[in-house]
């Protein structure tokens, strides 16, 4: 047996997707991961699924919204969006050999009704689309040496990671039996596939990532190494002041100053802040202990996340070594 | 509680829309929670998977039946006798099931869906049908006369609207030509016995057939088959909770937080609800972070001597050992740092405060509280902020 299987590198993988509940980041993570592989020189595809995608605009204010087609929007870095339809139609495509026909057929409205009220197919189609960007060769190596896909938000997530087993359960036979088969595979196999949770160090978005991960471990055969903790506040003093609040809050309120905020506000500030990072500091570390996961916490910027400059000074931080402990 | 407030809970159902991560499962149990504090019989209802309403209500077993939360705890909270609070979690294969139950015309019908294939994957995992389930459960709780007011919370944005266009995509597809051939008798009859119908339908056929094999059809129509019986309460069905989420009985209530991609998102829901026809009552601004005495400085600029005056004040009251200058420095900089994000804050919600304010709807910034509001108390501090706050400024 070779190394364990998660001391693979993460940029070593094939295909990364990132899950995680809404309002965590995950779009910040997703173009932080594309940043640091590409400085890397891996070629990278970031594959959008779903309505919003805003991972271009964070690597280039420039960029227009992804279609279906493939487009480098930086060096290094390809977006796409994959529209089922769209994916449908090449999947068909290939499968027949007659284009006119299919053609024919997905305009029939009642066959666009019918796939309109059918559940589950978008998610397959769009994770067969991932399987063929793997698969992909040019020059004689894969076209992208990652793929980045930027999963739904956690609840629907799982259902989305889940299609393959539910479709390989209820269709017996046929080509489409066969491909679930290899998407599946693809899916498990833990040296090409790497699930990345996103998670917020607060008690909510804490408690999700553990059920996540627990129902990963049970129910679901993709290999998860780590928790990216976005938006970590960090102390902005030393420690040794720790009280800092208390003291200010204890100053007489005469205390009259020219241009400065009185000493309660200034005490406000200062225990709001200082209560963001113990939140934050409890959290990764319950992080930690309820999905017996390290972590890689990305810090938090007071001017937001908002375009390539930002992605630049997280693109280190989150291919960082994951961590066990706490430092102190 | 102000006449905003008054006025949504006047109606039956109240819908709790937004993007992921700004605290919608919270508030929604916060309103219902006001609602049961004005003597509302009150029922919330999750369809979010990710199970946090039950984590909010502090409820462990949270489940497909309301659960009344304990009268004595509510009495504590100020809610009249009259007044309760029930929870609800959607389960999606529960509810599929029992609405097979409800409308099959026999016990042999019933039996021969649920055993089919293609019906027990469907209603157990895959995404699409929940929206189908939460179609069907805010019906069913809509029936109920138990309650007064409906709160529902919806999953994040994308998916919240898949559940308004469910009912229609409902009525589509029983309608569809497709549907009709795939459940006429005569496909039944025998596996090629469609063959003798349209061309069209012919080659639709012929080009699922090769991707699936022959087996998942026969399970489709067999499927469909087995559901003809009920297809007339399911339009029925359909029909009712469109024109019920339309219509004047039901109010929706967008939940946003600061943050350039909440914002955009928030926008770009509001459109679509204007898409809908769907009148929008406010907007809760939530987890915002506002300045603690008034409107917040423009820059934090203290002079020279503010500087000496903050330092040996720290210093007379800490004693000696007390790094009082560089205490001074830090509790500026903090200053300096939480003013910026309440800037932050206020000018990232801006375009969507004026939106909502253009279109005379109500407009609530509730403050981030230090802790996400994980009991009862917390629930109730919350709910009263939003229903009972004159409307923040930010």
């Amino acid at each position: 047996m070779a190394q364990a299987r998660g001391d693979l590198p993460l940029l070593d993988r094939r295909l990364a997707i990132v899950t995680g509940k809404g309002g965590t980041g995950k779009t910040t993570v997703v173009a932080a991961l594309a940043r640091a592989a590409a400085d890397r020189g891996r070629r990278v595809l970031v594959t959008e699924v779903g309505r919003d995608a805003h991972v271009p605009r964070l690597l280039d204010p420039a960029a227009t919204e992804p279609g279906y087609e493939e487009r480098e929007i930086v060096p290094g870095i390809s977006v796409m969006r994959i529209e089922p339809f769209a994916a449908l139609t090449e999947y068909l495509g290939l499968q027949i050999g007659m284009p006119g026909l299919v053609a024919r057929v997905l305009q029939n409205r009642g066959f666009r009704q019918l796939m309109g009220a059918s559940p589950g197919w978008r998610d397959l189609i769009t994770l067969g689309k991932v399987w063929h960007l793997e698969q992909m060769v040019r020059d004689g190596r894969p076209k992208y040496d990652l793929i980045i896909v930027d999963a739904p938000a956690t609840g629907h997530g799982m259902t989305f990671l889940d299609v393959p087993r539910v479709v390989a359960a209820a269709v017996r036979a046929g080509p489409l039996r066969q491909h679930t088969l290899q998407v599946e595979a693809l899916i498990a196999d833990p040296e090409r596939t790497l699930l990345i949770p996103v998670a917020l160090a607060e008690e909510l978005p804490a408690r999700e990532t553990t059920a996540l991960v627990r129902r990963v471990r049970n129910e679901l055969s993709i290999h998860v190494d780590r928790v990216i903790v976005n938006a970590v506040h960090e102390l902005p003093f030393s420690e040794d002041l720790g009280d800092l609040d208390a003291q200010l809050a204890g100053l007489p309120d005469v205390i009259d100053f020219e241009a400065l905020p009185p000493p309660a506000v200034l005490a406000r500030c200062v225990r709001y802040l200082r209560s963001r990072w113990q939140l934050n500091q409890r959290y990764l570390e319950e992080i930690r202990r309820q999905t017996e996961l390290p972590t890689v916490a990305l810090p938090y910027l007071a001017s937001g996340v908002r375009g390539a400059e930002d992605i630049a000074r997280l693109a280190e931080a989150v291919i960082a070594e994951p961590r066990r402990e706490t430092l102190t | 509680m102000n006449a905003e407030a008054r006025a949504l809970f006047e109606r039956r159902i109240v819908v709790c829309v937004g993007c992921g991560g700004v605290g919608k499962t919270t508030i929604s149990a916060a309103l219902a929670l006001e609602a049961a504090r004005s003597g509302l019989r009150t029922l919330v209802l999750t369809i979010d998977p990710a199970r946090r309403l039950a984590d909010a209500l502090g409820v462990e077993d949270l489940g497909n039946e309301p659960r009344a939360l304990p009268r004595e705890a509510l009495a504590e909270l100020g809610v009249p006798p009259e007044g309760s609070l029930s929870a609800v979690m959607l389960d999606m294969k529960r509810t599929f099931d029992e609405l097979v139950e409800r409308l099959a015309e026999n016990g042999e019908s019933r039996d021969r869906i649920m055993s089919n294939p293609i019906y027990q994957n469907v209603s157990d995992a895959l995404a699409g049908s929940v929206e189908y389930s939460a179609m069907e459960k805010v019906y069913q709780l809509s029936e109920e006369p138990d309650y007064d007011l409906l709160v529902v919370d919806t999953p994040p944005a994308q998916h919240a609207l898949d559940f308004l266009e469910a009912p229609q995509r409902m009525l589509e597809f029983l309608e569809s030509r497709i549907v009709q051939l795939l459940i006429h008798p005569a496909f039944a009859a025998g596996r090629f016995g469609f063959r003798i119908f349209q061309r069209g339908a012919h080659r639709v056929f012929g080009v699922i057939e090769q991707v699936t094999g022959v087996g998942f059809l026969e399970d489709i129509s067999e499927f469909l088959l087995a559901f003809e019986g009920m297809s007339d309460g399911f339009r029925r069905r359909a029909l009712s909770v469109r024109g019920l989420l339309e219509g004047p009985d039901s109010a929706y209530v967008l939940v946003a937080g600061p943050g350039p991609e909440s914002v955009a998102q928030s926008h770009q829901f509001l459109d679509r609800l204007e898409g809908f026809g769907i009148r929008l009552e406010g907007v809760v601004a939530n987890r915002v972070r506002l300045w603690p005495d008034g409107p917040v400085p423009d820059a934090i600029e203290p002079t020279p001597r503010d500087i000496e005056t903050l330092r040996d004040g720290l210093a007379r009251r800490a004693g000696e050992g007390f790094p009082a200058e560089a205490a001074a420095r830090a509790a500026i900089a903090c200053a300096e740092g939480y003013a910026a994000q309440v800037r932050r804050d206020a000018a990232e919600l801006e375009t969507l405060r004026a939106r909502v304010e253009s279109h005379r709807r109500f407009w609530r910034a509730v403050p981030e509280l230090d802790e996400d509001a994980h009991d009862l108390e917390a629930l109730a501090r919350l709910g009263r902020l939003v229903s009972e706050s004159t409307g923040e400024k930010s």
